[in-house]
């Protein structure tokens, strides 16, 4: 069996008096990519930000390579190689794309690795290069959401979490945006990725997780939950309702 | 219309004080850009660093332009303590309220901290060549005046640079722009804001110096000061290093030539007029470009 890099154990989070995880537990192996699942507000974000330090768990323990991050600041956890991508990309508009980057690389231990890191974003998006003195916030939305996980790429991540980076783009996008996870995984990184396009992501994904009103409903291979009857019927049939 | 070598006069004070306004306002954009902080004591700080000015001078001889060296010095571990020691929990709240009222506070201590130590009675650096002048087509400019306005300009360059040229100074703009996101690249909110803060302070130190060169000042002069800030800033627009001094310097000629050629009553009336007037029609501020 492959090495566990990303182990949440037990999380409940509330926000105030409302709990929003309850009893969480998922595990991402190493150079995996591990699809989180579910209907808006089942939690997948807060789980999200909840690895990322930004919120704190009441309840609950969440170990990389074994490491306890319980008591580490989102500073000290983006250090340690877990990068959130969040939900509509959050690029700082205002700064150029190669001040974008250069963010992406800001912490201690992706500093020294800069150059070649740019470089790998550069040869994964050529376009960006041609754009790098341009405000991020002139990009278009695909070329966005191509920074923003760029952006990403500089802090040399260990676990790269995308949420929702198909939101909001036309189909084409959408399958570059997919082919792009896939090419990373084959690089060697390990992903965990929130998405609407259950299809898709199940699809790319070795494993899985539903999240249904902040628990975990079901998990298993990605193939297993594709045709599992209960999911194409609440997750995937209704994409055609859905909008 | 008034003689044309006065108003010359009037436009060379204008730009003057305007400058000064200038870096008192992008002190208080950085502050407000990072933290949401109307920082209102802005102007009374000013004003400290004026005293202390005075004091190296008639204390210790210290000529005012080598105090600047320590001031400067002081005035950027002053703002990083101001960060660490009154806002820090106040900025991480989402009710501004908080740290409103802290400023304020402050504010108010340092007015009458100032009043106990040096008297209301108005003071100001006299050195053996704070009446040395040039003449420029017919208008005096006295060289603290000058040395005054290249200090400012220079501030603000310094700082432009600062922001557009250094990691940290990217990561301040960042921070202005999403909190949240900069904190994902593993940018310390904490860390910014302290910055922010110092250099804002900072500021305050060349801008007390300037007017404690300059001018003459009182414990409670700062306040007028500061509001004068708050409006280069708004003329200027949020976050605009070069749009603020400009900003200040558009205040500085319409308060001086309104006065020369209105009244002093008026022009104040008129720098406040134009504050709602652009608060109401162009909230971006003249340079900023609207969201």
């Amino acid at each position: 069996m492959a090495n566990q890099l990303l182990e949440v154990k037990g999380l409940d989070v509330f926000y105030g008096d409302a709990q929003a995880l309850w009893d969480v537990s998922i595990h991402v192996e190493e150079e995996a990519i591990v699809a989180l699942v579910g209907a808006n507000g089942a939690g997948k974000t807060t789980l999200l930000k909840t690895i990322s330090g930004l919120i704190l768990p009441r309840r609950g323990e969440i170990l990389l390579s074994g490491e306890s991050l319980t008591d580490l600041s989102p500073q000290e956890i983006v250090d340690r190689g877990i990068i959130h991508v969040p939900e509509g990309r959050r690029l700082f508009s205002d700064l150029t794309v190669l001040e974008n980057l250069k963010l992406g690389a800001y912490v201690p231990r992706a500093r020294p690795f800069f150059a070649e890191s740019l470089e790998r974003v550069f040869s994964l998006f050529p376009l960006l290069k041609n754009r790098k003195d341009q405000k991020a916030g002139s990009l278009s939305g695909g070329e966005q959401q191509m920074l923003a996980i760029g952006r990403a790429m500089m802090a040399q991540p260990k676990l790269l979490m995308l949420d929702e980076p198909s939101l909001g783009l036309g189909p084409i996008l959408v399958k570059t945006i997919f082919e792009l996870i896939s090419t990373l995984h084959k690089q060697k990184t390990t992903i965990l990725l929130v998405e609407q396009n259950v299809n898709q992501a199940l699809k790319i994904a070795q494993q899985a997780y539903v999240l249904k009103t902040g628990k975990i409903l079901m998990s298993g291979r990605g193939e297993e939950l594709l045709v599992n009857e209960e999911i194409r019927k609440t997750y995937i049939g209704e994409r055609g309702i859905k909008r | 219309m008034g003689d044309l070598g006065l108003i010359a006069q009037a436009f060379v004070n204008g730009i003057f004080f305007g400058t000064t306004y200038g870096i008192a306002a992008i002190g208080l954009s950085l502050i407000f850009g990072t933290m949401r902080i109307v920082f209102i004591a802005q102007g009374a700080v000013i004003v400290l660093f004026a005293y202390l000015c005075y004091w190296l001078f008639t204390l210790l001889g210290i000529d005012p332009y080598l105090s600047l060296i320590p001031i400067t010095l002081f005035s950027l571990l002053l703002g990083a303590a101001f960060y660490y020691g009154l806002f820090k929990e106040a900025a991480a709240l989402k009710d501004r309220i908080g740290s409103l009222l802290i400023a304020v506070g402050v504010m108010f201590f340092l007015e009458n901290f100032m009043t106990v130590v040096w008297s209301p009675n108005p003071r100001g650096v006299v050195t053996s060549y704070a009446f040395y002048a040039f003449s420029l087509f017919g208008t005096n400019l006295t060289l603290t005046r000058l040395i005054g306005l290249l200090l400012a300009v220079l501030a603000t360059f310094g700082v432009f640079i600062f922001l557009r040229r250094t990691l940290i100074g990217t990561a301040v703009r960042a921070t202005s722009e999403d909190v949240e996101a900069s904190t994902l690249m593993g940018i310390s909110p904490n860390r910014v804001n302290a910055v922010a803060f110092a250099i804002g302070i900072g500021l305050a130190g060349i801008a007390g110096v300037n007017l404690a060169t300059t001018y003459s000042f009182d414990p409670v002069y700062g306040f007028t000061f500061a509001l004068m800030a708050l409006i280069a800033l708004a003329l200027g627009g949020l976050g605009n290093v070069i749009g603020a001094l400009l900003g200040g310097i558009i205040l500085g000629l319409l308060q001086s030539l309104g006065s020369y050629l209105i009244g002093t009553m008026w022009a104040d009336a008129i720098c406040f007029g134009l504050f709602l007037l652009v608060l109401t029609f162009r909230p971006q501020g003249l340079f900023g470009r609207p969201t």
